[in-house]
């Protein structure tokens, strides 16, 4: 099972967590998991569909107080 | 598999159409669609070197707004997309003749080279094209 990354990126604007992600999956192995924190609401709809755009693996969001956890599986 | 081509063609300088330039390129590129941003007219003016972010744009409520709440920079974004996918950028060879500007009068590490307009038309024909 691979690792587990927190990636807090509340207070960043759109592109901001998505680019955050990204940098951070660059350097994970395939299995590591990334939980993506972002106050950006447009990373509900676009981090899931960047990880369907690129196959990586979408394992779902939660919401909290003012902000939303996403979490992605680096799958290649 | 690298999906169809986006081809930015950025004249306007407004900070705002600069800023939506950068966000599509970058966000476009770390999607694996290859892009490529010409730019010319006023906003080459937005890419002189060693101009700070708080001389460098010049726009409406909006471009007050993004720098209020610091919002990700246009240049920063045009980096991160070239560091993490396929996003080239290019300075319209016109513009910088007419400024008297070499490459090394733009912001460093940021453009490929400089290109012609008939150039940058030829390779956009097999993708998407926007105007800013």
């Amino acid at each position: 099972m691979g690792e587990r990354t927190t990636i807090d990126a509340r207070g960043a604007f759109c592109p901001g967590p998505l680019l955050e992600l990204i940098a951070a999956l660059k350097l994970g192995q395939i299995g590591d998991e990334f939980d993506i924190l972002s106050s950006d609401k447009g990373s509900v709809t676009d981090i899931p569909e960047w990880c369907k755009k690129v196959n990586h693996e979408f394992l779902g969001t939660t919401e909290h107080q003012g902000y939303w956890s996403v979490l992605v599986k680096k799958a290649k | 598999m690298a999906g169809n081509g986006l081809f930015i063609l950025l004249c306007s300088g407004e900070h705002e159409k600069i800023q939506m330039a950068a966000m599509m390129a970058s966000v476009a590129a770390v999607s694996e669609r290859p892009v490529q941003v010409f730019v010319s007219m006023n906003a080459i003016l937005a890419f002189a070197a060693d101009v700070p972010p708080s001389g460098r744009y010049r726009g409406g409520e909006f471009s007050r707004l993004l720098q209020e709440k610091n919002a990700p920079d246009a240049i920063s974004l045009f980096r991160q997309g070239r560091e993490l996918g396929d996003l080239k950028m290019w300075a319209c060879s016109m513009a910088l003749d007419i400024q008297h500007w070499e490459m090394g009068g733009l912001v460093k590490g940021l453009f490929n080279g400089p290109l012609g307009l008939t150039k940058f038309l030829s390779d956009a024909e097999t993708g998407q094209f926007v105007t800013l």
